[in-house]
């Protein structure tokens, strides 16, 4: 095997080893990667600081989502309040018209049936008048004798 | 008919020597400089405008760093960070040299398939665990041969243990890629040899060679895949090793 063939392959593949790689370490990876190695590292910074911005956003947004939520239901349970308190006022001034209402036409039935207690006793009163003077007619026209008026109004009274 | 090994076979293209060691520049050095290109251009290209929405190759590039970062920071931790460069070179190296060796055709040289090449690469990765193990615990490095309550004799046995299986890691990391690469190619090389002989086949021609040439397009894919995984591998026990040394278990 030429590999093994020392004495020709030794030195001048160690020698050209040591050039070739001095060559690649000093005057090319040297050079080139820490370039790369920068870029790379501030891509990473970049993404960890984009995220950890994303997270604050986020955890911002949630913050005001949640005092969205919260305020909403404190303006629902106000508005419900609001409602129940119209309601009970309303339905309280409802019953105090009513009741005015009512206590009105009380006192209007009752002067009207005053009024009408009224008109039946005179009716009657009228009445029982036309009764006696018929009745006292009657008993002229068959008597021929006028009856006293007093007569009369006792007998109409007496019979009604 | 040529010899399966001759693919390794290491050509002076121009005979150097320095302080009398023998450096010629052959074609093992002409691929590793190829493959030097090769990384040059798409590091080059890719981190030219280095841009927080990565381009295509910029998104390429990217994704090799920072595969060789996760592996650092799952096998070492942060402390692995400051290391990713030469991990990096380690693996887009081995990755270049691997791959670049698969090409057919145009008499590429795979400089991987060579012991002294991987063990060359091995030694940079021990020599930085050692230097990093010494630098960080001074002495107490040592203590990472030491088992954790064990008494005195149970303590040095394992100690040896530890220590030469500790010395081994080069070259344990740079056989295990060596002889993957060397086997694959080799067996590349033997079914396109049952190619041309069984092609040739007088009676029949071509029609026997199918065969062979199929499990070459499958054995290319195997190959491929040997490849990166291991530059992978190398990378990680390259990590791991370091893992030791600054961690200490």
């Amino acid at each position: 095997m030429p590999q093994f063939d020392f004495a020709h392959v030794f030195w001048p593949q160690l020698a050209w080893l040591a050039i070739s790689f001095a060559l690649l370490y000093f005057g090319v990876v040297r050079l080139t990667l820490p370039k790369l190695g920068k870029v790379m590292d501030a891509r990473d910074n970049k993404i960890a600081g984009d995220i950890a911005e994303a997270k604050a956003a986020k955890a911002n947004a949630d913050a005001i989502d949640a005092r969205y939520h919260a305020d909403m239901a404190m303006s629902r349970d106000e508005a419900r309040n609001a409602i129940a308190l119209a309601k009970a006022a309303a339905a309280k001034s409802t019953e105090a018209r009513l009741a005015v209402a009512a206590q009105q036409a009380e006192a209007e039935i009752a002067a009207a049936e005053a009024r009408i207690a009224e008109a039946v006793t005179k009716a009657e009163g009228t009445l029982r008048d036309a009764a006696a003077e018929s009745a006292a007619d009657i008993v002229a026209k068959l008597t021929g004798k006028q009856p006293k008026p007093d007569a009369a109004q006792a007998a109409v009274a007496a019979l009604v | 008919m040529a010899n399966p090994m001759e693919q390794f076979s290491v050509e002076t293209i121009k005979p150097l020597t320095l302080a009398g060691y023998d450096v010629s520049f052959t074609n093992s050095s002409l691929w590793m400089l190829i493959a030097i290109a090769a990384i040059s251009v798409f590091l080059f290209v890719g981190t030219a405008k280095p841009q927080l929405v990565p381009g295509r190759w910029q998104a390429a590039t990217e994704y090799l760093y920072d595969f060789v970062r996760k592996m650092l920071d799952e096998n070492v931790g942060p402390e692995g960070r400051r290391f990713a460069p030469l991990i990096f070179s380690i693996f887009i190296f081995v990755l270049a040299c691997n791959l670049l060796g698969l090409i057919p055709w145009i008499g590429a040289f795979t400089p991987t398939s060579h012991v002294t090449v991987t063990f060359g690469l091995a030694m940079i990765v021990f020599v930085t665990v050692c230097v990093v193990g010494i630098w960080r615990h001074g002495f107490h490095f040592l203590s990472l041969f030491w088992p954790h309550d064990a008494n005195i004799f149970l303590g040095a046995f394992v100690f040896v243990i530890e220590f030469l299986s500790f010395l081994t890691r080069p070259f344990t990391l740079a056989i295990r890629l060596f002889a993957n690469m060397t086997a694959g190619h080799v067996l590349l090389k033997v079914f396109g040899t049952f190619v041309v002989a069984l092609g040739s086949f007088g009676a029949l021609p071509y029609v026997f060679g199918i065969l062979p040439l199929a499990v070459n397009v499958a054995l290319t894919a195997l190959e491929i895949l040997i490849a990166v995984v291991q530059a992978y591998v190398f990378a990680l026990l390259a990590s791991l090793y370091l893992n030791d040394a600054i961690n200490l278990h």
